[in-house]
Formats: C-alpha cells, sequence, structure tokens
C-alpha cells in the first residue's frame, strides 16, 4: 500500500472518529437533558443538511449568473471585435502557417475515411493531415491508406505503429508534424470547414498557447443523445466562453484543440498518467502561463453514446480522468498568490466534479426522507422546480447563442428529472473509486459510423 | 389532491426510481466491463508478441534500396 493510499485511509478514521466523537458527546448531552437520542440527532442531522443544502444552492446560483454574465461578455466582446476592421498577421492566405492536422486512430475503420475526406474539404490554404493509426486490429490502417493515395493535393501521411493509447498516438503526431500549429482531434470528429481559419487567428496574440474548439453533437436520434447534446451545448456557450472572457478554459476537448507546436512540445506534449489526457495537457499549459482561447465558430460534431451503459462508461472515464489531472496538479489548490487564476480553476473543477454530483444526490436523498418520513413531498418537488428553472434558463440562453433547435430547451426538464440522477449516481461512484486508488481500464467507446 | 401535491409524488417516485436505476445501471456497467477477460487476454497475448518488434510496424524502404536488393 503506497504512503498516500494510506495517509487518505488516515484521514477518513480521523473523520470518522471525530464524527463518533461529536455523537457520543451528543449523547451524553442528550442523557443529561433526559431527552431522546434519536430525536436529537434526526434534529441535528436535517438541520445540517438543510444548512448545507442552502449553501450549495447559493453556489449553484452563483455559478449560473457569473457564467452566464461573463458568457455574454465574451460574446459580446465577439461581436465587437468582428465589427473592428482586423490588423491580423494571419490574414493574407500567402502569410497562413502551415497546420498539421493529427487524427489518432484506433479501431475506427468504421468512420476513418469519412473523417479524413471531411478534412479534406476544410478552408484553408495550407495544411496536412497525419493519420496514427495506434496499432488497430481491424481495417484502420487501409481504409485510411486508401483515401491518402486518392490524394494529390493536400498532403496525407499514415503511420501505424503498436498500440500505446492515444496520448503516445498525440505525441507521436507532435513529433513528425511539419506544421507551426497542431491541431489535435479525434478520429470519430468532423470539423467545420472555417476550423483552421478561425482558430490560427487567435495566435495573432503571443500569450495565446492554444485554441480549444465547440464540440456539438451529430447523432441526435434518441432520448440520451438529445439530452447530451444540449449538455455540450450548455457546457460549451456557458461555462467554455465564461471561462474564454476571464482567459481561464480549463480543457481543450479532445475533439478539436489547435496548439503552437513550440509550446505542446515545451510542457512535454501527453502524459500517460491519466485518463482525460486533455484536461492534464491544458492544466499543464495554464501552470506555465500560458493563455487558451475559446473559438466557438470552430466546431467539432461528435458522436456521443446512444444507450445508457455506454454513457455511464464514457462519464466514469471522464470523472476519474479530471480528478487525477486535478491531483496532480493540487500544489496549485493549495498556493492561491504563486498558482494566481489557476487556483480557482482547480477548486472549480472540484466544485463540478466532486460537491456537485454529491449535493445533488444528497439534496434528493434528504428531500426523498423528509418526504416519506413526514409527507412533506412539496419540498422534493420545490428543490427539483428551483434547479429545473436554473437549467432551464441556462438552456434557453445558451440556445439562443448558439442558435441551436430551440426543442433542445424542452430536454433541460427530461435532464434534471432522471438524467442528470443517473449519471450523478455513476460519478459519486466513480470519485470513491478513484479514491480507494482502484484500477480502470480505458474503456473505448464502440462507434456507429454516424458521421 | 392539489395540482402541486400530485406533481411533489410524481417527482418523488421519479427521483426515487431513478436513483434505483442509477445505482442499478452503474452495477451493470461494471459487471459488463469485468465480463471481458477473455478480450483482455487475448490483448496480453497480442501485447506480449508484439513487445519486442518495433514501434512503427510498417517500415519505409526507399524505392532505390529495394531495387538494388533485387539486383543482387
Amino acid at each position: 500500500m503506497e504512503l498516500k493510499q494510506v495517509s487518505r485511509y488516515v484521514w477518513a478514521i480521523t473523520a470518522v472518529v471525530g464524527v463518533v466523537s461529536v455523537m457520543a458527546y451528543l449523547y451524553n448531552h442528550a442523557r443529561a437533558m433526559q431527552g431522546s437520542f434519536t430525536v436529537l440527532l434526526e434534529n441535528i442531522v436535517l438541520a445540517t443538511m438543510s444548512y448545507y443544502l442552502l449553501f450549495f444552492l447559493f453556489l449553484l446560483i452563483l455559478r449560473y449568473a457569473i457564467l452566464i454574465f461573463y458568457s455574454f461578455m465574451d460574446h459580446l466582446e465577439g461581436l465587437y471585435k468582428g465589427r473592428q476592421k482586423t490588423t491580423a498577421i494571419y490574414q493574407d492566405d500567402s502569410l497562413l502557417p502551415m497546420i498539421s492536422l493529427v487524427v489518432p486512430a484506433y479501431n475506427e475503420g468504421v468512420v476513418i475515411q469519412a473523417a479524413i475526406r471531411s478534412l479534406l474539404m476544410l478552408d484553408y490554404p495550407n495544411y496536412e493531415i497525419l493519420v496514427i493509426d495506434d496499432g488497430s486490429t481491424d481495417d484502420t490502417y487501409e481504409k485510411a491508406m486508401a483515401v491518402a493515395q486518392e490524394q494529390d493535393k493536400i498532403p496525407v501521411r499514415v503511420i501505424t505503429k503498436r498500440n500505446a493509447g492515444k496520448a503516445e498516438a498525440l505525441n507521436t503526431g507532435m513529433s513528425v508534424a511539419r506544421g507551426e500549429f497542431i491541431l489535435n482531434m479525434d478520429g470519430d470528429s468532423k470539423l467545420s470547414s472555417n476550423t483552421l481559419r478561425a482558430c490560427v487567428r487567435h495566435f495573432d496574440d503571443p500569450s495565446i498557447g492554444a485554441v480549444a474548439g465547440n464540440v456539438k453533437v451529430i447523432n441526435r436520434e434518441n432520448i440520451w443523445s438529445k439530452i447530451q447534446a444540449l449538455e455540450y451545448v450548455e457546457g460549451l456557450a456557458m461555462a467554455r466562453k465564461a471561462q474564454s472572457f476571464m482567459r481561464a478554459v480549463n480543457i481543450i476537448p479532445g475533439p478539436l484543440g489547435m496548439f503552437r507546436k513550440s509550446v505542446l512540445k515545451q510542457v512535454g506534449g501527453y502524459d500517460h498518467d491519466t485518463f482525460a489526457e486533455d484536461c492534464d495537457l491544458t492544466l499543464k499549459m495554464l501552470m506555465r502561463g500560458w493563455h487558451i482561447a475559446y473559438e466557438p465558430t470552430a466546431i467539432a460534431w461528435v458522436e456521443t453514446p446512444t444507450g445508457l451503459l455506454n454513457l455511464l462508461k464514457q462519464r466514469y472515464r471522464w470523472t476519474r480522468g479530471i480528478l487525477q489531472a486535478t491531483n496532480k496538479h493540487s500544489q496549485a489548490l493549495w498556493q492561491p498568490r504563486k498558482s494566481g487564476l489557476n487556483f480557482y480553476i482547480l477548486w472549480y473543477m472540484l466544485f463540478e466534479g466532486i460537491m456537485w454530483p454529491f449535493s445533488t444526490l444528497l439534496g434528493n436523498i434528504f428531500f426523498a426522507y423528509v418526504g416519506i418520513q413526514y409527507g412533506l413531498s412539496t419540498l422534493l418537488f420545490l428543490w427539483w422546480l428551483q434547479l429545473t428553472v436554473l437549467d432551464v434558463v441556462a438552456a434557453a440562453y445558451c440556445v439562443v447563442i448558439e442558435e441551436e433547435d430551440p426543442a433542445l430547451i424542452f430536454y433541460a426538464v427530461t435532464f434534471r428529472l432522471f438524467y442528470i440522477n443517473i449519471i450523478d449516481v455513476s460519478k459519486v461512484f466513480a470519485t470513491i473509486e478513484e479514491w480507494r486508488g482502484n484500477a480502470m481500464t480505458w474503456g473505448k467507446l464502440d462507434r456507429e459510423g454516424k458521421l | 389532491m392539489d395540482l402541486v401535491s400530485i406533481l411533489a409524488t410524481v417527482i418523488l417516485v421519479t427521483t426515487i426510481g431513478t436513483m434505483v436505476i442509477g445505482i442499478g445501471a452503474y452495477g451493470a456497467f461494471k459487471l459488463r466491463d469485468k465480463r471481458k477477460p477473455k478480450k483482455k487476454i487475448v490483448d496480453d497475448l497480442q501485447g506480449e508478441k508484439v513487445a519486442n518488434e518495433p514501434i512503427f510496424l510498417k517500415r519505409y524502404v526507399p524505392e532505390a534500396a529495394t531495387d538494388a536488393a533485387n539486383e543482387v
């Protein structure tokens, strides 16, 4: 057993001993007062939970208010910049730098040809495509080669290597890339044609080390994927845009991120020690002082899980991966002066990753108990209603900003009704397993080839 | 029963139901992951087989060199 794991158990035992001591003290107190200990304990627990949930609700409202405000400011800033006469360096076609598109592919035979063909249609005069076949056991390499061989205008290189994971594939792409900038994406993503032009202009600013793109769901075919479509829209139009305004984008999404090659090399590329290598890389860049921009008009269309178990598998990996990345850079959590903005970024990530799912689950259990025990199910309804109102307001704002399908707003109700309850259970278990240090596997999702 | 009470009951039942489904689905997901040892064994065997091979499987051989080798 490692020292770190021992210290975790020591903390847990200390907490349990602390709670037991408080209970023992209360028991003695109750006996002295000649009252019922059970009633006293129930009152204390319920009161504590009520205050905690009130505090959580306050944080949640604050979070929505801040994110919507800053997201709107970012939107206005974008509109204002759009109206300005630009003197950008990367404006003239002949001056545009070369960009290398790195497409890691492991068993993407179903989608790889469509993915490469869509990349060949991008509106940009100077780029190359690098397909890194990560030791696929299907026909990914052959299919990629077939498209590469029929192409003579845009260089397409296909490199096959022993299977070593996505991080290693992206690092291979980085080492062989000829471009000054590198666009990393997933093998199953489809990019909007303006992606390269829209992203590269951000590098006019020398403090920008990378640009995070927008991600949208392409396979909106059932309730699971439609709710995820809304989730993506909210996550990007509200959270990512607000982070962009504060120069604090905390995740460059795997499906679309453009980097300065020099910066990628400076931070040592992708590491293998987390299951959220994109989050880890972003934090490494932030820790070195680089700013990350967000480009909402550069869109990567992705396929999301359409079944519940695959969805849980994805969220389980994301939760543990983000916790691993946060833990890796945890020194910034305790050094507010030295870490600056990164201090807030990491605490925000812990709020979203741990506090939020635990608190919503706790709220549900608390109000369900009160509803059954005391017949006060109205309280649960009001709790649900206030969270749903927040969700609907955020969804309406994001749909308007992103010019998305208004029907998505309806899914904000179903999101709170059942979706997030199921996902939160999985997140809570993932957090506990991560805390216990349980082993986990990558868990690649099966693709259906909807691109 | 007024509308709020009906809605409250619906939300109560849905909340408890979805939490139970969440726990069940999580169990099913973990069970499904555990039921793939055969694939893992196959992967491990393949891993051992390729462990001594070079990382880049398709070695690049210049055409001129290939022709020269054929001539010899």
